[in-house]
């Protein structure tokens, strides 16, 4: 197996790895029970990374033109921009 | 011009814009973007809904199943791994090996199911329902469109299988196993969202 053909194989094992340890991560605040902005701010972080490396490495849209990787990560932007600012309006 | 150079011209720009293409048929993203506005509205209605019932929603999710859902969470993303896997097998032209994985996908999205049904005959079996309070309307309603897409998906599969099984791919031709697997990363990318919004932020 060529060095190519062996990272190829290597790089999406890799990413799911990293989601596994970012799900884990994520059950283990909620196991915690801990709240409030810094929590839900970094729940939010980790959904975006999530989000990101599947769109990208796992969809593929890393290989495509910037709009459509634009599409997804903006996508994410207004729509976590939105929860954070509906959480914030919940803790007045 | 030098008819060789029109053909380098024509395999260049051909290579190029395949590249840029998103993977699989155009009008599966038009479907996929068209799903994910709907999901992003329903999250987006979830927390200002949650903002004027913060007591209310924080009480009823501890009532729902952290565990189940992170399960999940695990199951679809190891699933969409497998997906993964099994495009890179269809591009070297392995119909076999991509039935095999795209298989250990369908099967995990039977895992996924069978998890959520549990779910939703213990929340049925407490009679709670939609009605019961806007909580757990949102999470019905969320959790069962997304569940109706994980369906959906396992169908999309299944017919890439059946006819990866058939031979009907090759390293030339698999538009349709890529169709199929950005299909089923948006029922994953969508999850990735709703467990945390849905299941631990509080």
């Amino acid at each position: 197996m060529s060095n190519d053909r062996a990272q190829s194989k290597l790089f999406p094992t890799t990413i799911w790895l990293v989601l596994v340890a970012l799900t884990i991560a994520t059950f283990s605040l909620g196991e915690a029970g801990l709240s409030g902005k810094g929590v839900m701010l970094t729940l939010l972080a980790i959904t975006m990374i999530k989000s990101q490396l599947v769109a990208n490495y796992f969809m593929a849209l890393r290989k495509t033109k910037f709009l459509w990787r634009a599409i997804m990560f903006g996508y994410f932007i207004i729509v976590g921009g939105l929860i954070a600012m509906a959480y914030l309006m919940g803790l007045k | 011009m030098n008819p060789n150079l029109v053909n380098i011209h024509l395999v260049n720009s051909n290579s190029t814009h395949h590249k840029e293409d998103l993977p699989g048929d155009f009008a599966i993203w038009i479907f996929i973007f068209a799903e994910m506005l709907a999901f992003g509205v329903l999250f987006v209605a979830y927390a200002f809904t949650r903002a004027n019932n913060v007591e209310l929603f924080n009480a009823s999710q501890l009532t729902l199943s952290r565990t189940s859902g992170a399960i999940n969470t695990l199951v679809l993303i190891t699933s969409s791994y497998f997906v993964v896997q099994g495009v890179a097998a269809i591009k070297r032209g392995l119909n076999k090996q991509c039935a095999h994985w795209l298989t250990g996908a369908f099967l995990l999205g039977g895992v996924f199911v069978g998890i959520k049904i549990v779910e939703f005959h213990a929340k049925f079996a407490a009679d709670i329902t939609m009605s019961t309070n806007n909580f757990y309307m949102f999470y019905l309603s969320l959790t069962f469109f997304h569940f109706m897409h994980v369906l959906m998906g396992m169908i999309i599969l299944a017919c890439i299988i059946v006819k990866a099984r058939r031979s009907a791919y090759s390293a030339q031709d698999y538009v349709g196993v890529e169709t199929g697997a950005s299909f089923w990363h948006m029922v994953d990318f969508l999850w990735i969202i709703l467990f945390p919004l849905v299941y631990i932020i509080r």
